[in-house]
């Protein structure tokens, strides 16, 4: 999903001024942009809820630094992506899982009528954030290896790893 | 014969692929099937509709910077009425030097009592977590009021006077910051904080 859409800048002036009616159009306009990229990388969709109500109040918190440089969407889907973020390394460590792509949630069947939304799902939250990041937002693997803390060859690889596993739960899916 | 990896694909979509690779691709047919393929899957990624929240956000976002904006206003009214409670005690101790009646015991004890609830309240971390809608309602009530009767009590404080109506507001007060502390004390034994 690409967005393409601007905010008038009055509402952004009110909501910078503390505006309820103002900051509520704003959360209305991008409610469902934030949800479905942080969802898309999060594998819980209570963890995307919690994510896109931290986005909101941080962008707040702090809409009166946003000087009108660049496209609101971007500043705010930056730092709903820094959320998402470090939600999937608070997982990590609480779990130490591997940052390698995982075999499916337990139990799940890979079979008929596997389509492209079934088989992102088994990808990792990590390899879904780069998958996602990477071919839906455009975002550049140096910026992604900017925001995860890690290098440009990680993205590359990560990226590759989850194409050659989506291809292949395609092509089972398709088979089967 | 040697085929492109997916990171080869990807340097060729990326238009940063190898001088083997950009080659390789004009002469292999397979090659070329799977980065059609790859092109291919970006565009249904890009097209997979949208995903909308399951549940409507904004009364608990709306709740929480409702009660942020009070607390904020409060801690001002607190600091702004310590420094007027302040010049008032100073005040009476050079009026009346050594003086100790019942209701300036009372009132001590209550000023007491809301400075050490104050005090609690400050090991919860009540900006730092995302609150039920429910909750930030209850915290953002207690707030208001609190910060009504900081704004009352300021007022009072001007005039110097240690009368009963002081102390019954002292006593709210005192309430109040135990109802906020309870607030908060449940919300951590029930998120783990």
């Amino acid at each position: 999903m690409t967005v393409a859409f601007a905010v008038p800048d009055v509402i952004v002036a009110r909501a910078q001024a503390g505006d309820e009616a103002a900051l509520e159009a704003l959360y209305r306009a991008f409610e469902t942009p934030v949800y479905n990229l942080v969802r898309r990388i999060l594998r819980r969709p209570e963890d995307a809820e919690d994510v896109l109500q931290e986005t909101f109040l941080e962008v707040v918190r702090n809409l009166k630094q946003y000087r009108g440089e660049g496209h609101l969407w971007g500043w705010i889907r930056r730092i709903a992506t820094t959320k998402a973020l470090m939600r999937i390394r608070r997982e990590q460590v609480r779990q130490t899982e591997s940052l390698d792509e995982e075999p499916g949630k337990p139990g799940m069947h890979i079979g008929a009528n596997l389509d492209l939304e079934r088989a992102l799902e088994t990808l990792s939250e990590t390899s879904r954030a780069v998958v996602w990041l990477h071919d839906v937002e455009g975002y550049t693997h140096e910026e992604i290896a900017e925001q995860m803390g890690k290098t440009v060859s990680f993205s590359k690889s990560q990226l590759a790893r989850a194409h050659a596993r989506l291809r292949r739960m395609l092509d089972e899916g398709a088979r089967a | 014969m040697m085929h492109c990896t997916m990171e080869d694909l990807g340097a060729l979509q990326a238009r940063e692929a190898s001088v083997w690779a950009r080659r390789h691709i004009t002469t292999c047919a397979q090659c070329q099937a799977e980065l059609e393929g790859l092109y291919q899957r970006v565009a249904q990624l890009k097209a997979l509709p949208a995903l909308h929240p399951p549940r409507d956000r904004w009364p608990v976002i709306q709740a929480t910077l409702r009660a942020e904006r009070s607390r904020r206003r409060r801690t001002w009214g607190t600091w702004t009425g310590s420094l007027a409670l302040a010049a008032s005690i100073a005040a009476i101790l050079l009026i009346q030097p050594g003086s100790q009646t019942p209701l300036h015991a009372e009132l001590s004890q209550a000023k007491q009592q809301s400075a050490s609830l104050e005090d609690s309240l400050k090991q919860y971390d009540t900006d730092g977590r995302v609150m039920s809608g429910h909750a930030a309602a209850v915290v953002a009530d207690l707030e208001d009021r609190i910060s009504m009767l900081d704004g009352t009590l300021a007022q009072q404080q001007q005039s110097a006077r240690e009368d009963a109506e002081l102390v019954k507001l002292w006593q709210q007060r005192v309430d109040l910051m135990r109802e906020l502390v309870n607030a908060h004390a449940t919300r951590a034994r029930y998120v783990g904080l």
